[in-house]
């Protein structure tokens, strides 16, 4: 080995790696400047909930929670404040992640978590999608153990100060560019205006009654892990007592859960469910007022501004009898 | 051991370190215990396939090179590739064939009475095997010495960079290389480290956050419309060559740290003006494997039009047999066959532009439609079953419709970012070679500031939680 070159190497190696930490510093300084000052989108939303939301009704849960439900419809009737938590491609072990934070600050009145039986399958995703918390993690030490379903290095990862920003640069530079034109939502409530037709209602019907006859033939395999974040989701709220309404919203199809092999997960979700006093379960998976009715659907899976208000003003109606 | 872990970053720097530390005599040593352990980081045991393949191969050159009776000569390098091939079977096809077996004799009223083996495929077995198989038929035709040393030879298999998803060497290339002495070279170490940061960013940046969408479509062939699938088999026809291209640079470039010299293994497919042009770019080390040692055996292009178009058909058919035991492959691998025997059929009668206007023409529209080609036909090689292929073709009709972007726009804007990024990239080296090279300029604040960008773009928009590479299966 020539020591010359190898210590020339080193020491350019060596200076490289200063400045490589200089930028992820620097880089990694204004990008949470940029995330933490958002005032519209979901990241705002994110931080809300974690770091300040104290209104008496709280809603977890993924898209379907942020689409479905209005606080402002809930609090009219009801009489109470009301907050979205929910988050876009998130399901049960962020809506655990976030109530655990939230408890520690404030105890509300009510939880209302909607939840699809997809949660509590086999889906590496729910876990991966969990690293959305890690800008959070040097504020909140508890979200570190959600971290590491991630995978195991992550919390080692944030020896990087941009790492915490990675994917998220481009939303980031959206709600930036475009705060000011942004419609604000209502406490986290994020409607879709778009409405489906009923032609594309009936393919989508043909396929998955195509995609039923596959799928059925497999054997239903609920996650125990996931079953553990949901169960934990309902400990907590059963510790501070608080009345908890466990949620399957509406969907298009009749019947989905059977098309799409999740009965087991579906009567998991029930059973679980009616083990706390505290919690009442609802399935709304079959109500005529929105199965096979594409003009309060915005896609496949969530309702627009018309179903969704709709929905809202039931739900109220469940909660005012809860309270 | 993936290259994107950070297990193999410890590996790699831990490897590297005690390579150049070490006397030249026990480098190989260092070399196949590291080999030996990247591989066994997968499936331990199955190094026990890998030393069967190497002792019979390692013997067979050797007899092979001592024989001087032709019929035993060809009889040992039979014996060679039976060996060898019939391990790919047992672990590879077996319960394929079975269940052909079990679907025939089922339409007879018959039990199939042979039971299926429960065993994972061995991690880039097709690779090694095909490696090894190299050995003996060079060895056989004379281009190749017997290697006499037998931790060498085990290292020409197992060579950890190139062990599980090639390039698949061949022995005049690599073999010598084991046995030269490699002193520490700033210019190799640099322009290595440089290659493999391209091969994260081409895997963690393109291909990880491609496959988000294209499994989210693949994995539900039922219900997405044309629009969809049409976004998607694109999206994978760029993922699966920033996957499979981005680990052939971290290999060739982990190699080439230490000073050995891979074979190039892709050369910017996409820009193919035809498809014979796509197969000259597109994993060079397995076409030239089945041109070398299948095609040209058969009889290449020295014979009859017809017989020409059947081997041509034959070796692209084999080919896609070689990527896995599934009859998505075979009709991966006969589309590409047809494609070919098409192409050389009416290459005759194809114009040839009279100016540079048409000339440009003819390349870009020959660009499109060999991307258009080769992307219908990567349909069949991503979706999971014959069902879920033709489900998905089916489902094209309803080309137009809105298409599903994913949760959200980030994800899919990243997706259009990295390709384009992508794009400018390849064209650059593709057309402009000699310019723009940031990372290797003279002006170290524009070479270092290029690097670390890359480093931190890797970093911002990296995929870190993204799975295996493909090829790996393979």
């Amino acid at each position: 080995m020539k020591n010359s070159s190898v210590t020339k190497f080193l020491v350019r190696l060596a200076a490289f790696g200063v400045i490589l930490i200089v930028a992820d510093y620097l880089v990694g300084l204004g990008l949470k400047k940029i995330y933490f000052s958002q005032r519209v989108g979901q990241y705002s939303q994110t931080t809300y909930a974690l770091d300040s939301a104290k209104q008496d009704i709280l809603i977890f849960g993924s898209s379907r929670a942020v689409r479905h439900y209005s606080p402002s419809i809930i609090s009219k009737v009801s009489g109470l404040s009301c907050y979205n938590s929910g988050r876009d491609g998130l399901m049960i072990p962020y809506a655990a992640a976030v109530q655990e934070v939230s408890l520690k600050r404030h105890v509300p009145k009510m939880i209302i978590l909607d939840i699809s039986p997809r949660e509590l399958g086999i889906d590496k995703s729910k876990y991966e999608r969990l690293s959305i918390l890690l800008p959070y993690c040097s504020r909140h030490q508890e979200l570190l153990k959600y971290i590491k379903e991630v995978g195991p290095f992550e919390p080692d990862k944030l020896v990087s100060k941009t790492y915490p920003f990675n994917s998220s640069v481009f939303v980031l530079a959206c709600n930036s560019l475009l705060a000011k034109s942004a419609d604000k939502d209502d406490n986290g409530y994020v409607p879709l205006e778009n409405a489906m037709t009923r032609h594309e209602t009936d393919d989508y019907a043909k396929r998955m009654a195509a995609r039923a006859r596959k799928v059925r033939k497999k054997t239903e395999i609920p996650e125990d892990k996931a079953i553990g974040y949901f169960k934990q989701f309902l400990d907590d709220a059963a510790k501070y007592n608080i009345k908890t309404l466990v949620v399957i919203s509406p969907t298009i199809l009749h019947n989905p859960f059977y098309l799409d092999n999740q009965l087991l997960e579906r009567n998991l979700i029930e059973k679980i469910t009616g083990r706390y006093k505290n919690a009442t379960f609802l399935d709304y998976s079959n109500d005529p007022r929105f199965n096979y009715h594409p003009e309060k659907f915005a896609d496949y899976f969530h309702l627009n501004v018309r179903g969704s208000k709709e929905f809202s003003e039931i739900i109220a109606q469940d909660v005012k009898a809860g309270i | 051991m993936l290259f994107n872990s950070i297990d193999f970053i410890i590996f790699y720097v831990v490897v590297t370190t005690l390579f150049f530390s070490a006397p030249h005599k026990i480098r190989w040593a260092i070399l196949l215990a590291a080999s030996c352990y990247f591989y066994m980081a997968f499936v331990p045991v199955y190094i026990l396939i890998l030393g069967f393949t190497i002792i019979i191969d390692y013997f067979s050159g050797i007899y092979i090179e001592k024989e001087h009776s032709a019929r035993r000569r060809k009889m040992l390098l039979m014996a060679s590739l039976t060996a060898n091939i019939g391990i790919l079977v047992v672990f590879k096809y077996f319960n394929f064939l079975n269940l052909n077996l079990d679907v025939f004799l089922h339409k007879f009223n018959y039990h199939n009475p042979i039971p299926y083996l429960r065993i994972l495929l061995p991690i880039g077995l097709s690779f090694h095997t095909f490696q090894a198989m190299s050995y003996t038929i060079e060895v056989y035709r004379g281009n190749q010495k017997a290697e006499r040393h037998f931790g060498i030879y085990s290292l020409y298999v197992m060579f950890y960079p190139q062990l599980v998803a090639g390039p698949i060497e061949r022995p005049q290339n690599i073999l010598h290389q084991f046995h030269e002495k490699h002193n520490f070279n700033f210019n190799l170490m640099q322009s290595g480290l440089k290659l493999m940061l391209w091969g994260f960013f081409k895997k963690l940046v393109i291909a990880d956050r491609l496959s988000i969408f294209v499994s989210s479509v693949f994995g539900n062939p039922d219900i997405h419309n044309g629009t969809t699938i049409v976004i998607a088999s694109f999206f994978f026809a760029i993922q699966i060559y920033c996957d499979f291209s981005g680990y052939t640079d971290i290999a060739i470039g982990a190699a080439r740290t230490m000073g050995f010299d891979l074979m190039t293994n892709f050369k910017r497919p996409y820009f193919a003006t035809n498809i014979q042009d796509f197969w000259r770019r597109w994993h060079i080390s397995l076409s030239t494997w089945f041109r070398d040692y299948v095609y040209l055996p058969l009889g290449g292009s020295k014979v009859g039009n017809a017989r020409r178009y059947l081997n041509l058909f034959i070796v692209f058919l084999v080919s896609g047999i070689w990527h896995g035991a599934n009859y998505t492959y075979v009709i991966w691998g006969a589309l590409h066959g047809l494609y070919c025997v098409g192409y050389v059929v009416l290459k005759p009668y194809l114009p040839s532009p009279q100016n540079k206007f048409a000339a440009r023409l003819v390349r870009i529209s020959g660009t499109a439609l060999t991307i258009g080609l080769v992307t219908f036909a990567w349909i069949f090689f991503r979706a999971a079953s014959v069902h879920d292929a033709f489900t998905l073709v089916r489902n094209l009709r309803s080309f137009g419709e809105v298409p599903f972007i994913g949760d959200g726009l980030n994800n899919f804007a990243q997706c259009i970012l990295a390709i384009l990024l992508l794009f400018l990239l390849e064209y650059k080296i593709e057309y402009y070679p000699d310019k723009f090279n940031f990372f290797s300029s003279r002006n170290i604040v524009v070479r270092w500031g290029s690097l670390a960008f890359t480093i931190l773009w890797i970093v911002v928009f990296g995929v870190f939680n993204g799975g295996q590479f493909i090829y790996f299966q393979f």
